[in-house]
């Protein structure tokens, strides 16, 4: 079996990598979806913990998260579809009404 | 220092997410960006099934890869995709966006955690991943929570589509 630090390595990258993705994107839906991939990074470790510590916990909380990120899903999409309905299109550069 | 068939299949699935994570935020079409997150969620399904977490593997399969990406899919058909791929990608912000990432990552691989050790006892690992066990010990132990996630659903769904539906019911 894989040692532990393998897990939380293969997490920080994807974390790292989905961090990088939510912040430079310039659109919105992809940067939830790279808020999901923050998100699955997260359960990656909480597997990992849960193998490693003989303990289901960790995967009840990863379970736990994959709802959260269903509910992040539903709010975020609904905002997308009220902010496509003020003005077409996903920009996150051109969302600077409360810019003064 | 052997190697087992379940490392071999370990490193592979961990390069092989690694990789499609970053296609997937570096894609400028947003379809195939959305295809390579596929691959990533497949990916880390296997990974959920090499720590022994079958029933995680099973709703990583069922809600991410079905529900959720195909949610997410829909919604990309709202977009003007020809005009979505031709403009940046990335915001002018970028290089220091990437500079952060690079720093996280970095700050998280160098924290090491020397005194990590199993704290219960490995033998009962094998009754560990099973759905009965899994079940008893969510509707127990963490029943409270459950029920709370259940309405923390409900209020985003509700309020989906209050923000969605906008001024037309008032």
């Amino acid at each position: 079996m894989a040692p532990l630090g393998s897990y939380l390595a293969l997490s920080a990258i994807l974390f790292a990598i989905g961090m990088i993705g939510f912040l430079s994107r310039r659109n919105i839906i992809l940067m939830l979806v790279s808020a999901e991939i923050m998100l699955n990074a997260v359960n990656v470790s909480l597997a990992g913990f849960s193998h490693h510590m003989a303990d289901q916990r960790g995967q009840i909380l990863a379970l736990f998260v994959i709802a959260v990120a269903a509910a992040e899903l539903a709010a975020g999409l609904g905002l997308v579809i009220a902010l496509t309905r003020n003005r077409p299109g996903v920009n996150i550069e051109d969302l600077t009404q409360l810019k003064w | 220092m052997a190697i087992s068939a379940g490392q071999i299949v370990f490193y592979y699935l961990a390069a092989a997410s690694i990789a499609s994570a970053i296609l997937a935020v570096t894609r400028a079409n947003p379809v195939h960006g959305m295809l390579w997150v596929l691959a990533l969620f497949l990916h880390v399904a296997g990974i959920f099934l090499l720590a022994g977490a079958e029933f995680l593997a099973a709703v990583q399969v069922i809600v991410y890869a079905g529900a959720i990406l195909v949610f997410y899919l829909f919604f990309l058909m709202l977009l003007d995709l020809p005009a979505e791929a031709a403009g940046p990608r990335f915001g002018r912000h970028w290089p220091l966006c990437a500079l952060a990432g690079f720093a996280f990552a970095a700050l998280a691989l160098w924290v090491r955690i020397p005194g990590l050790t199993p704290a219960g006892e490995l033998t009962a690992s094998a009754s560990r991943g099973s759905l009965r066990t899994f079940g008893l010990a969510l509707f127990q132990q963490f029943v409270l929570p459950f029920e709370i996630l259940s309405l923390v659903l409900l209020a985003a769904i509700v309020g989906a589509v209050v923000v969605a539906r906008g001024r037309t019911g008032s």
